[in-house]
């Protein structure tokens, strides 16, 4: 009777519901409507995890502010060309499951949000170098992926790069470094002993630290990370 | 741990999520739809290291296998309980 059929719970019924065989649509319509929801379904779950990547979003959150502002100081904000990369372009990463893995791991940085963890200044710098050495034990596991997007050794024209840089990239290319070896606060601030904490990431990976250079190159490591570093008195040793 | 969730999810929503799934709705046999995921898993994983085995890293290809094997087997398992024929 159906008496006994009501006596079922709400969520027993919508699951016997769910799983009854239709008897009024036919399978060119469930076809067609189930083709068409999932592509609005798909296109608003892609859409909306692009909105996330773009630099108001990105930036809306109280903490990024010291970070927006140094990023808004470099080379990557601002450049004769007008190429601009913003947030996303070098810490998201384009490959899709990469990027979905990206976006939960994010999850933390609205936890820190709402904890507060570096709403002030002092807690900021408190935690730069910590956070520093998270993204570039990410860059250097992915062999600099996200640089590596725009920036690419086999685009380059050595000649008409400065000398400088021309040598350190050929040396690079010639010991197997990868970007943030030598790039580190290419985009922001760096922290007091950085280097010392870059060699203790690169540890941790189970690399050696940045290789000595073979005959070809003519720059040390140190001095070539002073000069990127902004510090042009550190004229490379030869 | 954030990093084996976000590999988790990121896989879930990825070729063995979603085409073990699939793959999994097309068989009626437990053993051959979970086969099929951790197929698909392994292929994924070699498809993003450009088929390059010294760029896998044994968690991400642990973790797609893992997936492809739990999706094959919920798509499986959707196909038994949603058809009738």
């Amino acid at each position: 009777m159906s008496d006994s059929k009501d006596n079922r719970g709400r969520l027993r019924r919508l699951w016997d519901w769910f799983w009854r065989p239709t008897a009024v649509l036919s399978v060119g319509f469930t076809l067609i409507v189930g083709f068409l929801a999932g592509i609005l379904f798909w296109g608003g779950f892609h859409w909306s995890l692009e909105a996330t990547n773009t630099e108001e979003f990105c930036v809306s959150c109280h903490t990024m502010e010291t970070n927006l502002g140094e990023y808004r100081e470099t080379v990557h904000y601002n450049n004769h060309s007008g190429v601009r990369a913003i947030c996303s372009d070098c810490h998201v990463p384009k490959e899709w499951s990469h990027k979905v893995k990206a976006k939960i791991m994010a999850v933390k940085d609205v936890y820190h949000e709402m904890l507060g963890s570096i709403d002030t200044a002092e807690k900021y710098e408190e935690r730069r170098l910590h956070m520093a050495a998270t993204t570039w034990k990410k860059m250097k596991q992915s062999d600099s992926r996200e640089c590596r997007n725009c920036h690419n050794f086999d685009y380059m024209d050595f000649t008409i790069q400065e000398t400088r840089a021309a040598d350190a990239h050929q040396k690079a290319i010639d010991t197997g470094m990868t970007c943030i070896d030598c790039h580190q606060g290419i985009a922001h601030n760096l922290p007091s002993g950085y280097l010392e904490e870059y060699e203790k990431v690169v540890k941790s990976l189970g690399e050696e630290p940045a290789p000595e250079p073979k005959q070809s190159s003519i720059f040390g490591v140190s001095a070539l990370r002073a000069y990127i570093a902004g510090n042009p008195d550190a004229a490379p040793e030869r | 741990m954030l990093e084996l969730l976000g590999t988790i999810g990121g896989n879930i929503l990825s070729l063995p999520g979603i085409l073990g799934l699939a793959l999994g709705m097309m068989t009626r046999n437990f053993a051959l739809a979970g086969a099929l995921g951790g197929l698909v898993g392994v292929l994924e994983t070699l498809l993003f290291a450009k088929f390059n085995f010294g760029n896998i890293e044994m968690l991400e290809l642990t973790v797609a296998i893992l997936v492809g094997i739990a999706a094959g087997t919920l798509g499986c398992a959707i196909r038994i309980k949603g058809t009738t024929v």
